[in-house]
């Protein structure tokens, strides 16, 4: 028998740790029934970190021993949302679960979420988020750990390279064959894609690259423009960009935010990630924050800003302590800064009995937002 | 449409050192074959004194001094499986792994190619710089052998060079084998050179001594003996369906091993 205490805690960690990481361990399952719809499932020992995965049924309770400390517990399957017969259609992307461990490390975890035919996704984080892992992941680069993940209903483990005849790509680190002139470069990976360029000349008007000259001698905003034409060339349904303004200049960056408004209207999905938030609060309809390898937000970002509300500064002649505000109300140079979700007018109100000197009411910007859910992390 | 895009690429990327190689080739067995009549009588001499003895550890060592011998030792047994063995394995160990390492690769399989597909067409790819050398070689030797009145039987020699092409298609194989494992170009090709020198190292012994003679059949040259054919039209069969076979068996490991594992960011 296992001990209660032991039992009752290892499951509640179980529970709280979610999906995870690599096939390496397979722990050993003390009792298991008759199962019709087995789903793996990966967890970490809570006592000695051991990475291990088990199959059950949604929602069983499993006798499992850590192989490594041999710790006894019972692990839950998740309910729901584990399917993974199912192959949606509908949207360009869509995620579930998809989780990538490096050995040990972390790349991404649990990742759920999908994009819609038709819309600019920005997917933001600071550096080493999981942003390019995460979409690594999906275009086939790395073995997912576990989870899976769809493009346009095909699933990424065994139609990736179908997905791809649909699918542009503008890598983070964009490495071009330097041997190559820009012209050839371009023919060879025409003559991959058996397709139509219908739309290089456009783009070769858009974004202009020494078409004759040896990728060697390129800068670095060439080679991007060069990187951007190839990814759009051949006019693929999605297009998945990791940091694609990067190298390129102000003016550029407009005149390619134009263009991929352009095609959102002709139809073209676009997914991409990026740490520049002006440039997402400008073009993308919804976002996703990642944050340490999870997701931490969804949303429309119109949504998400009138979501969190206003963002209160008062300066007040009396006190700033006199002041009852919401509690996560901060003082800072005797200013006086809080979040007012839909309650402006209360505040306002509240605020009539006090002497103000000065006053700010300003919408969330989408700063605020990254701040706000990073903040989050460290309280 | 020709349907293999990867290992026209591939081609064309390789045709400067194929050439180069061809002409280098070219010269040394010009070199070589045009000396003998120099060396005759030299060789001869050499002979009679026992010199042979010390070259043991090559096939064929014992008849030096006749032409075919000369040839056998100085331009088969060092240039041919030597010299270009650690070429061929220098390349073919960083036809992927220099991708990887200059992150060349992503960008590349954004494409809709599988990655056996590249894996396979790039071996493919290298295959007529091998035969480019072999024909160059192969008639540049014939000729200076006219010009030289020295005999040669033409049938042999093709059958000669036909056969070293499993020989380096296996050593292609398993370079690229090592390419699709190790992700530093440098470091791969240096692991395949020493595959190569080791392998040649480890014949060479099995020559020499005769308690060590199985040792040679983990070696590549065991199954490929130059000197028989050129001398007597003697083809080891089994030898080349053994280097088809490790060819076939290392190409295949190396597409599922590329199939299977994650392409590092850096």
């Amino acid at each position: 028998m296992i001990p209660r205490k032991t039992c009752y805690h290892l499951s509640l960690c179980f529970l709280n740790s979610s999906t995870v990481l690599n096939k390496s361990h397979s722990i050993r399952v003390a009792k298991s029934r008759g199962f019709t719809r087995m789903v793996t499932k990966l967890f970490v020992c809570p006592h000695c970190r051991t990475q291990m995965s088990f199959k059950g049924n949604p929602g069983e309770r499993l006798q499992v021993i850590c192989p490594k400390c041999g710790k006894k517990g019972i692990a839950s399957i998740p309910t729901g949302q584990t399917k993974t017969t199912s192959e949606p259609i509908g949207d360009a992307i869509e995620i579930k679960n998809l989780t990538k461990y490096y050995r040990k490390i972390k790349g991404v975890e649990d990742l759920t979420f999908s994009v819609k035919k038709g819309e600019i996704f920005g997917f933001l984080g600071p550096n080493g988020a999981g942003k390019t892992t995460a979409i690594r992941t999906l275009l086939g680069y790395l073995r997912p750990t576990a989870g899976n993940a769809y493009i346009f209903g095909k699933n990424i483990r065994n139609a990736i390279v179908d997905i791809r005849r649909n699918v542009g790509y503008v890598p983070g680190d964009l490495n071009l064959y330097n041997h190559l002139t820009g012209k050839q470069f371009l023919n060879y990976f025409m003559s991959l894609r058996n397709t139509n360029a219908s739309l290089l000349e456009e783009l070769l008007k858009i974004f202009e690259v020494p078409l004759e000259r040896k990728i060697k001698g390129y800068s670095k905003g060439m080679k991007q423009k060069l990187g951007i034409i190839q990814a759009f060339m051949d006019d693929p349904e999605l297009v998945i960009m990791d940091e694609p303004t990067s190298g390129l200049d102000p003016l550029l960056q407009q005149s390619f935010y134009e263009f991929l408004r352009k095609e959102k209207d002709r139809g073209r999905t676009i997914f991409f990630s990026s740490h520049v938030l002006s440039e997402v609060d400008k073009i993308c309809d919804r976002v996703g924050i990642i944050r340490d390898g999870t997701l931490v937000a969804l949303e429309d970002i119109e949504t998400l800003k009138k979501k969190l509300g206003k963002v209160i500064k008062v300066k007040i002649q009396e006190k700033p302590e006199t002041f009852e505000g919401p509690e996560d109300m901060k003082i800072k140079d005797g200013w006086i800064e809080f979040v007012a979700t839909d309650h402006v007018d209360y505040w306002i109100k509240k605020l009539a009995n006090y002497t103000i000197i000065d006053l700010e009411i300003n919408k969330f910007s989408l700063e605020d937002i990254f701040i706000h859910y990073y903040e989050e992390e460290a309280t | 449409m020709f349907p293999f895009k990867i290992a026209l690429q591939t081609m064309k990327e390789y045709r400067k050192i194929a050439l180069i190689v061809t002409l280098l080739f070219m010269g040394i067995v010009a070199m070589y074959s045009g000396m003998y009549p120099a060396f005759k009588d030299y060789m001869i001499e050499m002979m009679e004194s026992g010199f042979a003895e010390g070259f043991s550890f090559f096939r064929g060592a014992e008849d030096m001094g006749s032409y075919i011998g000369f040839l056998n030792i100085e331009l088969y047994q060092i240039f041919w499986i030597l010299i270009l063995g650690i070429l061929v394995g220098f390349i073919s160990a960083s036809l992927i792994s220099k991708e990887i390492e200059g992150k060349t690769i992503d960008l590349f399989m954004s494409n809709p190619v599988s990655r056996k597909q590249i894996v396979f067409e790039k071996y493919l790819g290298l295959i007529p710089m091998i035969l480019i050398i072999n024909i160059a070689t192969l008639v540049t030797i014939y000729g200076i052998t006219l010009a030289i009145n020295e005999e040669i039987n033409p049938v042999y020699l093709v059958m000669t060079h036909a056969a070293s092409i499993p020989y380096f298609l296996a050593i292609m194989s398993i370079g690229l084998l090592v390419s699709v494992i190790i992700d530093e170009k440098m470091k791969a090709s240096i692991i395949m050179i020493s595959i190569v020198v080791g392998m040649f190292i480890f014949e060479s012994i099995s020559l020499m001594v005769p308690d060590y003679e199985s040792m040679g059949y983990i070696s590549l040259t065991h199954y490929y003996n130059p000197y028989g054919i050129l001398k007597a039209g003697e083809v080891d069969g089994a030898g080349i369906v053994v280097l088809i076979v490790i060819s076939i068996i290392c190409l295949i490991l190396a597409m599922l091993y590329f199939e299977r594992r994650d392409i590092p960011i850096s």
